[in-house]
């Protein structure tokens, strides 16, 4: 029972990733691969604002949400000023310079992790009270995404993303909706990264590398991007997949790049068969 | 610790160890230009290209030559197929930039857990040993190492330069680069342009892993990082310039080392995802060399 239980905890985690992460790619446009360093920065600032300064674990997940939205500005500010590739590019490096600085920082645990993070719940029911809230919590993301992106507020999004220029040449500012977006999508990581912090109370910078980006990456393909089922599709399939291998009791270093393999192999798959995911509409060409 | 002979031995090694980067920078600032790809698929063919050359030399005895031929071999034929079966087509579907994007780092990442997989993550190195014979010069240590890396490079850099410049495919690719759709309209083929230039790319790379092999050790997952560098050098050369990218590969490695007076070893690390920021800050469309720099070195 409390193995399905974490694996619904980490399908929650991962559709509030995939969601997040689809507004920005899907819906807006914006080409970053950056999206598990915001999901590590509010996981590490919620765990360090709970373990170092006892700010309540309620507080705490909103203060590593925020504070990932602010970073993410960070990061958007400058890249964003210049083009979409220079983004990406940036992106990569904020997220690889980021995990070095976090290896360097002793007050965060340097690269051997930070533990002690203090749980949301105790009691014999931790683990269904979490899943309880992180599926509800997930579900109120998936929502409010799909109310952002198809209100008035969504249209102007997807014309930004479509075409930039005309939508400049309509009077409307796409850099303030671009580092919006971005700020609220990456906030709604540093959700997930601060839940995902007082369930497993436990963080070491490798948990938030390329590998991440791909895995998120790969939900939302395969899901569909700029779709609002598709992600969640996509998270639901991709954590309980790998599941299947992990019964095969392989040792790690086969099953690590296997998992990878398995990955990165149905984003290849899906791009040449399926580019639109299971979810998206095939556009004619 | 600011004394002259420990001054000239940080810029003489700098300069040596930015041999492999130059050729890396090259490879991938020469595929941008011609087929507009960030073809982070580069990082897997170094990977298949140090492992090729490492089961030829290594494991199987082969004489280096003949290792290196493999590697060359196995990164052309992995380039070329790339361009054919996975940029093309998805070019001809006009996929957008992230989907080209997707396809490049997704590859590169199946291509890393493959080898992974094959061959686990111990460090390898190319040579049983990576010690090379020293020369004092003037208190300066230069190893064989250093004038071989130097010399292929500077001898690779200088073959491409001429090339491009005066070869008539070396022209194609300048046109494609310049405007492909035109160029098309006076016969020059865009698709066998783009082929070219990553088989070229892909020279580089085997040439640059090699050296990279003969010095350093290897993971699986260390090509994505030699590639940010690549990555980095070609922003920073101004992105259409390749021997504006080769300079800048050279400028990051003298930074690089010459950091090690001024900030801790362990933060080191960090210094080019710094750099990488700084440069889109401030410098985000690259260094502008004089203008006589730019003519020469733009080929007209």
């Amino acid at each position: 029972m409390e193995y399905i239980l974490s694996v619904l905890i980490l399908i929650g985690i991962y559709t509030i990733l995939a969601s997040s992460f689809n507004l920005i790619i899907g819906f807006g446009g914006l080409i970053s691969v950056a999206h598990p360093i915001f999901f590590a920065l509010g996981a590490y600032a919620s765990g360090l604002a709970n373990l170092h300064f006892g700010v309540p674990i309620p507080a705490a997940i909103m203060l590593g949400s925020l504070f990932a939205a602010l970073m993410s500005v960070a990061l958007s500010l400058p890249s964003l000023r210049v083009s979409g590739d220079y983004l990406l590019i940036a992106s990569i490096g904020f997220q690889l310079g980021f995990l070095e600085v976090i290896k360097n920082i002793e007050f965060a645990g340097g690269a051997g992790g930070l533990s002690n993070i203090a749980s949301m719940y105790a009691g014999p029911y931790r683990s269904l009270a979490f899943a309880i809230t992180i599926l509800v919590i997930a579900a109120l993301v998936v929502a409010l995404v799909h109310w952002l992106t198809h209100g008035d507020y969504g249209r102007a999004i997807q014309a930004m993303r479509d075409d930039e220029e005309c939508f400049t040449s309509l009077g409307r500012n796409p850099m303030a909706i671009k580092i919006t977006i971005f700020a609220f999508g990456s906030g709604l990581a540093g959700l997930a990264g601060a839940l995902y912090a007082h369930y497993f109370q436990y963080l070491t910078p490798e948990q938030f590398g390329i590998v991440q980006s791909s895995l998120i990456l790969t939900m939302v393909v395969v899901g569909g991007m700029g779709t609002t089922i598709g992600p969640v599709v996509g998270a639901l399939l991709l954590t309980a997949l790998p599941q299947a291998i992990t019964f095969l009791n392989l040792p790690s270093s086969v099953m690590a790049p296997l998992q990878g393999m398995l990955y990165t192999s149905l984003v290849l798959v899906f791009l040449f068969t399926r580019p639109a995911g299971l979810f998206g509409k095939p556009v004619r060409q | 610790m600011f004394d002259l002979p420990i001054l000239l031995q940080i810029g003489w090694t700098a300069v040596a160890t930015s041999a492999y980067y130059v050729l890396f920078a090259i490879a991938f600032a020469l595929t941008l230009k011609v087929a507009q790809v960030w073809n982070f698929v580069q990082a897997g063919v170094m990977g298949l290209a140090f492992y090729a050359m490492w089961l030829a030399m290594i494991r199987w005895q082969w004489p280096h030559a003949a290792g290196f031929a493999l590697g060359l071999a196995v990164a052309v034929v992995v380039s070329a197929a790339v361009e054919a079966w996975g940029f093309r087509v998805l070019r001809q579907r006009n996929s957008s930039s992230l989907m080209l994007f997707i396809f490049a780092i997704v590859l590169a990442e199946f291509i890393s857990y493959l080898l992974t997989l094959a061959f686990g993550t111990e460090p390898e190195t190319l040579t049983k040993s990576i010690v090379s014979e020293v020369h004092l010069v003037g208190g300066v240590a230069i190893t064989n190492w250093d004038l071989r890396a130097l010399a292929i490079t500077i001898a690779m850099s200088l073959a491409l330069f001429a090339y491009l410049r005066f070869t008539r495919n070396g022209q194609f690719l300048y046109a494609v680069a310049d405007n492909g759709p035109l160029a098309e309209l006076y016969g020059i083929s865009a698709n066998r342009a783009y082929l070219l230039a990553m088989v070229i790319s892909a020279v580089f790379v085997a040439a640059g892993v090699y050296l990279y092999g003969t010095r350093a050790s290897m993971i699986p997952t260390q090509p994505l990082e030699l590639m940010l560098f690549a990555v980095i050098a070609t922003i920073l050369g101004g992105i259409g310039s390749i021997h504006g990218a080769a300079l800048a590969a050279v400028f990051l490695s003298l930074l690089q080392s010459a950091s090690i007076l001024v900030i801790p070893s362990a933060w080191q690390g960090s210094l080019t995802y710094f750099v990488l920021f700084i440069v889109i800050l401030f410098f985000p469309t690259g260094f502008r060399f004089p203008a006589w720099l730019r003519r020469v070195t733009r080929g007209r």
